[in-house]
């Protein structure tokens, strides 16, 4: 089935199908493809099927829309392009048989909840085993206990490892940093970690940090094996089993 | 250890938009640093009720700590917590039971109920204690942390991974809390502690700013807007002008280094380039 996926840093933030009704993006939340940017219009753009080829039309949007970095105000869609809208980029999919996305339909099954209210145990309970067993397989088998580590490869710390116990972890020559840097002319803090619900992030401090010799421009994920080098130190991010 | 800070705080509680009564409600109480912000619900106004008596319970229940050290410790506590920790998650506690009984007591207040996050600062230790989906945020060096793990329905399908962060803020469940005082007589309640660091801004906020104002956003204004009251002003303006469906509270706390002269004013202006300039003065 042919569909959009909005992508946000390479990873698929929604996908929609495209059928006989016109799809809808803007920033605007009444849209089929909502994009939360304040560089997107509130109805920026919409994509169609017209004799069987898939279009897309500009709305007179204020920042434009651009297929594969052309601004167009009416395209025709193939396989692969890429629409550009703001900061974000949709991927077309002209064909194939994607899976039509798990919400589809749920919009108009569940009514509207405006006011706030409390599930009651027996309800909370019921809802929770649903969504446990839908999310099972792709939650709990990488669930096992893994301590986040960081090894010092280089460098003057207090400690040679450290294993991070805390949500917020700073390095630097602060007293109350987590690694704490020895040595004149060391940052308070220089770079931090972070743990989020998806992983650990490293960010800037006083200092930008590198990632296996790549400066980072904001927070970034931190995988197992990676080298993170700031203020003349250097540390190795592992999972410990 | 050393480093003396200032603490700067304001908060800014707005009607939104749609509604026509206030649910939301917070305090600061300067002489503690303690923060506290509530969101209330129920029909007519036994949402304000709920929120203001969350409030109060929890404001007078650290008041009270503070000056009696053996003040009683209620729910599960984790042994290497420290006292103010162990007394805010106490007056959560508390809180929780004083808006259950009145619900009780009251066949009218029934379904009444509220969010609580509440952080109270000592010197570099900042605790933390939340039931419901207002949540605490920390921008650190550019960086913006939520501290808090909602406790609605949606959150923990995002967890689960059943949804994608951009599903859960279409759905259409948002509304559905998992947690909230007053509904149960004895609840969860969640609490830690965090080092806080100079120049640290931490934000308590309620859903009525968090479901219209993106992350991004929060990040910029925070650290755009160094005045605390002005920030939170500013946050809840966003949210309006995006239409306020729901009641918008912002409460801002910022750490600054104890300057030592008029040019610490000029560092802390200054941006990336001349960031290490800003720790080259000893403490």
């Amino acid at each position: 089935m042919p569909k959009l996926s909005l992508m946000f840093e390479n990873k698929i933030m929604k996908e929609v199908p495209v059928g006989s009704r016109p799809i809808t993006i803007g920033r605007s939340p009444d849209n089929d493809l909502p994009v939360d940017n304040l560089a997107v219009s509130n109805h920026h753009a919409k994509v169609y099927f017209e004799a069987g080829r898939m279009v897309i039309e500009d709305l007179d949007s204020l920042n434009g829309t651009f297929v594969n970095d052309l601004r167009v105000e009416r395209a025709t869609l193939h396989d692969g392009d890429n629409i550009h809208i703001g900061k974000h980029k949709i991927k077309v999919d002209t064909g194939g048989d994607a899976p039509v996305p798990w919400d589809s339909g749920r919009k108009t099954a569940a009514p509207r909840i405006d006011e706030t209210m409390v599930l009651d145990t027996k309800e909370r309970r019921q809802m929770l085993q649903q969504a446990a067993a839908m999310g099972e397989s792709m939650q709990f088998a990488s669930a096992r206990m893994k301590v986040p580590t960081l090894v010092v490869l280089g460098g003057q710390t207090d400690q040679k490892e450290y294993v991070l116990t805390n949500k917020l972890t700073v390095i630097g020559k602060s007293a109350m940093a987590t690694v704490r840097l020895k040595g004149w002319f060391k940052p308070q803090m220089a770079a931090q970690i972070n743990q989020r619900d998806d992983g650990y992030y490293l960010g800037p401090g006083d200092k930008v940090p590198n990632i296996n010799g790549t400066p980072i421009s904001g927070p970034v994920r931190l995988n197992d094996g990676d080298l993170v080098e700031v203020s003349g130190v250097r540390l190795n991010f592992i999972f410990r089993e | 250890m050393g480093v003396r800070v200032r603490i700067a705080s304001g908060g800014v509680s707005d009607v939104g938009r749609v509604r026509t009564n206030n649910e939301d409600c917070y305090k600061i109480v300067e002489r503690l640093n303690l923060f506290v912000l509530s969101d209330g619900m129920g029909g007519e106004v036994h949402g304000e009720i709920a929120s203001a008596m969350a409030v109060e319970t929890v404001v007078k229940h650290c008041l009270d700590a503070e000056t009696n050290p053996a003040a009683q410790v209620i729910g599960a506590v984790q042994p290497y917590w420290s006292a103010r920790t162990k007394h805010l998650a106490t007056a959560v506690h508390l809180a929780n039971r004083t808006i259950f009984k009145a619900a009780e007591k009251n066949p009218d207040h029934r379904g009444m109920g509220a969010t609580l996050t509440a952080a109270w600062i000592d010197g570099a230790k900042l605790s933390i204690a939340h039931v419901g989906d207002s949540r605490a945020y920390l921008l650190r060096s550019g960086s913006l942390l939520q501290l808090t793990r909602d406790h609605s329905l949606v959150a923990e399908q995002v967890r689960r991974g059943i949804l994608t962060a951009a599903e859960a803020e279409e759905s259409t469940m948002q509304s559905v809390l998992l947690r909230a005082l007053g509904a149960q007589a004895a609840i969860e309640v969640d609490a830690e502690e965090h080092t806080l660091f100079p120049r640290d801004v931490l934000l308590l906020c309620s859903d009525g700013l968090t479901r219209m104002v993106t992350e991004p956003e929060i990040a910029g204004t925070l650290q755009a807007e160094t005045d605390p009251t002005r920030a939170a002003e500013k946050l809840v303006a966003l949210a309006n002008e995006r239409g306020g469906p729901d009641n918008i509270t912002a409460l801002t706390v910022r750490l600054e280094k104890d300057s030592k002269g008029w040019f610490s004013w000029l560092r802390r202006g200054t941006h990336k380039n001349l960031g290490s300039n800003g720790s080259a003065g000893g403490n």
